[in-house]
């Protein structure tokens, strides 16, 4: 009799052992590609935020509007929804300068406030940006913020040209003289009409807007005194508003903090030193004041109002008569201020 | 007793194999080789920078001012040169040294009197220039009231037109 054949056979240990390495190996397969995409390189990706970084901070004005972002102190910085810098959607790479200056100012904000109100990232990443303004006579002024660069970054580069506000040199002129010598007190007043200062005609990136920018009023003293040896006394500085579209418009005197000194919504240099609104006290030389867009929203101003800064002289002495002839209205429109022209620069902005 | 006749010996072959052909295939997937589908990124950061500058230099620096670019297009062939030479200097603006290993070179489309469009060079050609580069292209259209009186080509409509500037940007 033959022996059985055994041909064909296979061990069920094999079969079983087999079976598992299988399994095993197809699990290891599966997970390999998640244990590895740390690893991935993601170059490209850094790219794609720089660029919508640049393009958030070149082409759009940020939000809030109106009041601008800008405006908001330390401690209203939540406020900050979104941090952008143009003049507005319809401008871009036309920079405004204040958001320029809040951007890249000194511990104002922290490196987590610029990930989430211009990187909007899910990771962390790091940033630089960098403003390189062009100025007069070939120099260049540079704004810097973030950490110093890594060999590999991802990179946008921006050209934008950057406004900047308008300033009223106010100087010698038969308008703004007071014919009377004796006459009881001056009042010079620098007017500002909404309704002709954003007259939609006029192109954002040329438009003086008080509502975003600084309205700087310098007024040389000197040349109007009566006499080169007595000074004038500026008794106040005082801001009054006017709306026409209602009925019997007139203007009234606007509530303000006038006796306190604050740099974020008002600068009055008086003889060279800061001084508070109400200054009572002899001035020559120049006068200058600085009226910040803080300031400006606290008047409740819209597109048709019209809004008086009125300098008031009165010598202390009732029968004196008055040591300078300056008198009238000034205009703070564009055939007055002198806008200065935009500046050319490149934003870089580099993330990693 | 169980003899070899049908056992597969080269079970540790087929293993190490397909060990291998992972191992391949994970080093390759995780390895990032920069092949030509990929120049687009630099392509966009450079097409971006060109036409930023070409839109800036079609801004005028005060209100109702002439910008620098129509400036330079109505002086034609003649400023062209300017016009390339300025357009490349707005490109190598960097917070560092300059980017300085820019090219770039300036063409103009116009529509001639018989209604044809035609394409001159504008600047001078590149001295380094083969044809071969791998250019961006960046574009503007420059309104024209009449046809200067000189630097443009003889053939050009008197009317008022739309022209184009063409710039071929790359990295020498």
């Amino acid at each position: 009799m033959r022996p059985e054949s055994e041909d064909g056979v296979m061990s069920l240990d094999f079969l079983a052992g087999f079976t598992i390495f299988m399994l095993a190996l197809i699990m290891v397969v599966s997970m390999v590609p998640g244990l590895l995409a740390g690893l991935e390189s993601s170059g490209i990706d850094y790219d794609a935020v720089a660029y919508r970084t640049g393009v958030i901070l070149v082409e759009d004005p940020g939000w809030p509007v109106y009041p601008p972002w800008e405006m908001n102190d330390a401690s209203h910085k939540g406020e900050i929804q979104r941090i952008g810098l143009a003049v507005s959607k319809e401008t871009p790479n036309v920079l405004l300068s204040t958001k320029v200056d809040k951007l890249f100012e000194a511990g104002f904000f922290a490196p987590e406030d610029y990930r989430n109100k211009a990187i909007f990232g899910d990771i962390p990443y790091s940033y630089n940006f960098s403003l390189n303004i062009s100025q007069a006579g070939g120099n260049y002024e540079l704004k810097q913020t973030g950490s110093p660069l890594p060999p590999g970054y991802g990179y946008i580069r921006r050209v934008v040209k950057i406004k900047e506000p308008g300033v009223a040199n106010v100087g010698y002129s038969n308008s703004y003289t007071a014919a009377d010598p004796l006459s009881p007190a001056r009042t010079f007043t620098i007017r500002l009409d909404f309704n002709q200062l954003l007259d939609p005609k006029r192109g954002p990136a040329y438009r003086i807007d008080p509502r975003t920018e600084p309205v700087t009023v310098k007024i040389d003293l000197d040349n109007y005194l009566v006499s080169p040896h007595a000074e004038a006394t500026l008794q106040n500085v005082t801001f009054w508003k006017m709306d026409p579209t209602r009925p019997n418009p007139r203007f009234t005197r606007i509530p303000f903090s006038y006796n306190d000194m604050d740099s974020n919504l008002y600068t009055l240099t008086l003889n060279s030193g800061p001084s508070n609104l109400v200054p009572a006290q002899p001035v020559r030389g120049s006068i200058a004041l600085e009226l910040q867009p803080a300031a400006t929203s606290q008047f409740t101003l819209d597109q048709n109002s019209i809004l008086d800064i009125r300098f008031a002289f009165q010598e202390a002495a009732e029968d004196e008569p008055q040591h300078t002839s300056i008198n009238g209205t000034y205009l703070y429109d564009y055939g007055n201020v002198d806008l200065p022209p935009l500046k050319i620069g490149v934003l870089e902005v580099a993330i990693w | 007793m169980v003899n070899d006749r049908g056992q597969i010996y080269t079970m540790e072959g087929v293993a190490a194999g397909l060990i291998m052909l992972l191992t391949a295939y994970i080093v390759i997937s995780t390895t990032s080789i920069y092949t030509p589908g990929d120049t687009h990124i630099p392509d966009m950061q450079l097409e971006q920078l060109g036409s930023d500058v070409l839109a800036m230099m079609d801004t005028p620096d005060t209100n109702g001012g002439e910008s620098r670019l129509i400036e330079l297009v109505r002086g034609g062939t003649g400023t062209g040169d300017a016009l390339r030479d300025e357009f490349l200097a707005g490109c190598k603006m960097r917070s560092g040294g300059p980017d300085d290993d820019l090219r770039a070179q300036v063409y103009l489309s116009y529509r001639t009197s018989g209604g044809s469009v035609k394409m001159i060079p504008l600047s001078s050609t590149d001295p380094e220039f083969t044809g071969r580069e791998n250019t961006v292209r960046v574009t503007r259209w420059v309104q024209l009231q009449t046809r200067p009186t000189t630097g443009m080509p003889g053939d050009m409509a008197l009317r008022p037109q739309a022209v184009l500037v063409e710039v071929l940007l790359w990295r020498a």
